[in-house]
């Protein structure tokens, strides 16, 4: 379903992504730790297509969304990164680590945003996705208002607009209270019953257990551990 | 937010009024003391004195103050007076007749500016009378030399009528050209003018629900949907726009209702606004000009929201921009009576520029507002091309730190 090979990355003068690469077949929940600032974030943004690697390709499906172009111009220069967004939209939805919604604006009408279709809306609110989050209790509420844990389950439903396969999930579980992290851990349970594929970077013991590999992020390096490792045995690899 | 930025608009708009009131006043007011020294007391010099110094021109400038001839060049010398005069015995009998007897006028040697203005005065006034002298002297030899001494007297007076007429009212020979600190404007035009600007501006502080940059996770989920940042902050301006474009529609609503509900006033504020001249624009031209001063200003707020990136900052930001560079520009005291370092400075900035169009906009004299309206529009575009900058730097910043 997804296949990064050499992902590489700076900001100025710092390499944040040296040569991230890993591989995730449907229904496999990959897991990324690493320090804060050591570019989960960064890896997360260039999966999603917000941000431009310097190199590297990204391919879903077998098609790729991020690739080189070909050399051109004079003195026979490398290309420019190219991004297929459309298909990047089409096939992942991307939960950053701040919400994304409008606090002036009711969560009905944040949905609407990102569900051009009201029937199709309504429908998830009732008996789909959105229903199994719990979203259809508190729709009518000004989204200033929510509790972090709400605004969270409305940030996953706006990425979960149009169903994609592949779900990208940066720290949804922090700062969050233990019910909140559960019913979240619940869904993607359920997202990958459905032969979802998740990516996320945490550092929750609970989405930590939903995961088929892990991966820990040093120095820019991405490196594939043993994915039963907990503590202070995980968090000395940092 | 709307109100404390219209309260704000009152109180800056009595300051306003409390420059007007100061720039009012006379700006020369000289003052001058004059000694005159009076040799005999009689009826007939003190009604040539009280003459000359009742004379307009002379009241003006000077005070005439009775002094014995000791008394007043020691007066001379303390700088007490500016001048001494000197009137002879039987002065106007010896006019009357033709003597012509002189009169004495001593200045002090390093003389300063209201004795320099004083012997103006009087050079000017000894030149017309050689000039007036001269005529009638010369009218009288032609006379004589023809033989038409019986019409001496119609001639004289001629003479006197042609000089009173036209030599004496200098206003029918030169053009009068009133010179304003306001420049073309009126006074009323010229704070009306500042006034709009300082609104459109103010305005901005009551945006932050439409113009706020967002918050980093919907942006970056806007661009996913392929709406980058170019787009977002073209988005924000135009949210600005339309704010603006509401409150200027507002305004005329209400300007219309005054038409309506009480005609006379509203001609009359029009008269006082607009000079009468406002339609002398095209509305096409009108309307282009607006445009690019709500253009500007609203790109003004977009680069502050993104410059500070929260309400509080935001408001802060508009605010001290708005008001001081509404004061450099001349919006609180004309630029032309400010120190010259701050009047360069205010010459510089938009919102001389958007006074300018306002101004133009009131009057419909569009002389000159081809050039203001191009600045204001690359104004506009290097605002937005800031704010555009900003934001991308500061998401590429954040997005490294991860």
């Amino acid at each position: 379903m997804i296949t990064v090979t050499g992902i590489s990355s700076s900001y100025g003068k710092r390499q944040i992504l040296k040569g991230a690469s890993f591989t995730a077949g449907k229904g496999e929940c990959i897991g990324i730790v690493g320090a804060n600032g050591c570019g989960k974030s960064t890896f997360l943004s260039i999966l999603a297509g917000v941000l431009r690697p310097d190199a590297g390709t990204v391919l879903y499906g077998g098609r790729a969304a991020w690739r080189r172009s070909a050399a051109g111009g004079r003195g026979n220069r490398s290309g420019r990164m190219r991004c297929d967004r459309e298909l990047i939209r089409r096939m992942t939805g991307y939960v950053p680590q701040e919400n994304p919604l409008m606090p002036e604006l009711s969560v009905y009408d944040n949905l609407r945003l990102w569900y051009p279709d009201k029937e199709e809306l309504l429908h998830e609110l009732k008996d789909g996705f959105l229903g199994v989050l719990g979203i259809g209790e508190f729709v009518t509420e000004r989204a200033g208002k929510l509790s972090g844990g709400m605004k969270k389950r409305v940030s996953i439903g706006i990425a979960m607009a149009g169903m994609p396969p592949v779900l990208l999930m940066d720290e949804p579980g922090a700062a969050l209270d233990l019910v909140c992290k559960e019913d979240i851990r619940k869904y993607l349970q359920l997202y990958l019953a459905r032969h979802g594929t998740v990516v996320i970077a945490t550092h929750e013991e609970g989405e930590l257990s939903l995961c088929d590999k892990l991966y820990v992020m040093k120095n820019g390096v991405l490196s594939q551990i043993d994915r039963n490792l907990r503590g202070e045995a995980l968090t000395g690899l940092f | 937010m709307l109100l404390q930025a219209i309260l704000l608009m009152v109180i800056i708009g009595m300051i306003a009024f409390c420059g007007v009131k100061g720039m009012q006043k006379d700006p020369l007011a000289v003052g001058a003391d004059i000694g005159v020294v009076v040799q005999e007391d009689n009826v007939m010099t003190r009604l040539a004195l009280g003459y000359v110094e009742n004379m307009e021109s002379v009241s003006e400038l000077c005070r005439f103050v009775q002094v014995s001839e000791t008394e007043g060049r020691r007066m001379l010398e303390q700088g007490d007076i500016v001048a001494l005069v000197v009137m002879p015995e039987q002065l106007v009998e010896g006019v009357m007749d033709g003597r012509n007897p002189s009169v004495d006028i001593i200045f002090p040697k390093n003389a300063q500016l209201e004795a320099m203005l004083f012997r103006e005065l009087t050079e000017s006034g000894a030149g017309f009378l050689r000039v007036a002298q001269a005529q009638i002297y010369g009218a009288a030899d032609t006379a004589v030399e023809f033989g038409l001494t019986d019409e001496l007297s119609v001639m004289e007076a001629e003479i006197d009528s042609y000089n009173l007429a036209f030599a004496l009212d200098r206003l029918s020979i030169y053009d009068e050209e009133t010179v304003s600190p306001t420049g073309r404007l009126s006074v009323v035009q010229h704070y009306v003018s500042s006034g709009i600007v300082l609104f459109l501006l103010l305005a901005g502080m009551a945006a932050y629900p439409v113009m706020q940059p967002g918050r980093a996770a919907l942006r970056k989920q806007l661009a996913r949907a392929g709406i980058g940042e170019p787009w977002q902050n073209i988005c924000r301006w135009l949210c600005g726009l339309l704010y603006l474009l509401c409150l200027a529609g507002v305004i005329c609503l209400l300007l219309w209702g005054l038409r309506l509900c009480a005609p006379e006033a509203a001609q009359r504020l029009s008269e006082l606004l607009t000079g009468g001249r406002h339609r002398a624009l095209a509305a096409g031209i009108r309307a282009g000009m607006l445009l690019a001063v709500l253009a500007a200003a609203s790109a003004f707020h977009t680069l502050a929201y993104s410059v500070s990136q929260n309400r509080t900052g935001g408001i802060l930001l508009i605010f001290l921009f708005s008001v001081t560079a509404v004061y450099l520009s001349g919006g609180f005291v004309p630029s032309a009576l400010l120190p010259v370092p701050f009047r360069t400075i205010g010459d510089a900035l938009p919102t001389a520029w958007l006074m300018r169009v306002c101004g133009s906009l009131l009057t419909g004299d569009g002389n000159g507002m081809g050039s203001c309206v191009v600045r204001l529009c690359l104004c506009t575009a290097t605002f937005y091309a800031t704010a555009c900058a900003l934001e991308y730097f500061r998401d590429r910043r954040r997005d490294g730190a991860d």
